[in-house]
């Protein structure tokens, strides 16, 4: 059984249910002990920008805010991709704790371990 | 030039071959990059410059995946190796 586990998450503010569900589920991989990373992409990117998640916060789950520093502190880390971040004019100088810029490969990488992954 | 083992380098690995990729990034960077390497001989060394953001994470990661090795990395500029085989 694969030790890794990756969430691939396509939304920010245009779809807070899949964001904040993603981010549930990446806090169930993280705290089974798994490497766990999510993969931010599309308009994903917006969420590691900080203060993005603010203020979103779907009935029945807790903040996205919450949710995400709960990740980033139990060890969960968090790609960006490069070419979306770059095409939305992002600031890479106000990145949330855990969130590391990369390209493919560095994907590729992730998941050649048999990584299994679950998208939103 | 330095071989790879640990050992510090006496002097800079000779450069073989230089690509400015500019902002390329991801997938683009990649394949070119691949192209590129596959066009070198065995060994020879590749000065490359990349300017996108994902590159210090992405170009260590590919020479992992590859094979080549990465012998010098000061973002933007890259030194690697290319595989033997």
């Amino acid at each position: 059984m694969a030790n890794k586990f990756c969430v691939s998450l396509t939304h920010s503010k245009d779809n807070t249910d899949k964001a904040t569900v993603a981010f549930v589920v990446a806090n169930a991989a993280v705290g089974s002990g798994k490497e766990t990373m999510v993969f931010l992409s599309v308009e994903g990117v917006r969420l590691a920008q900080k203060g993005v998640a603010d203020g979103i916060h779907e009935e029945g789950f807790a903040p996205l805010r919450e949710l995400l520093d709960n990740f980033t502190k139990a060890g969960g880390t968090i790609y960006v991709c490069s070419p979306c971040f770059k095409k939305r004019k992002l600031d890479e100088h106000n990145l949330v704790a855990g969130a590391t810029i990369v390209g493919g490969a560095k994907l590729v990488e992730f998941l050649s371990d048999g990584s299994p992954c679950v998208s939103y | 030039m330095t071989q790879g083992h640990g050992q510090p380098a006496a002097s800079p690995p000779r450069v073989d071959a230089v690509w400015d990729a500019g902002d390329l990034a991801c997938g683009d960077l990649i394949l070119q990059l691949r192209g590129r390497m596959e066009a070198m001989r065995p060994g020879h060394v590749l000065r490359l410059v990349a300017l996108d953001a994902g590159a210090p994470e992405d170009l260590p990661a590919w020479c992992r995946l590859t094979g080549h090795t990465l012998l010098a990395a000061d973002h933007p500029v890259y030194l690697i190796r290319r595989k033997e085989h």
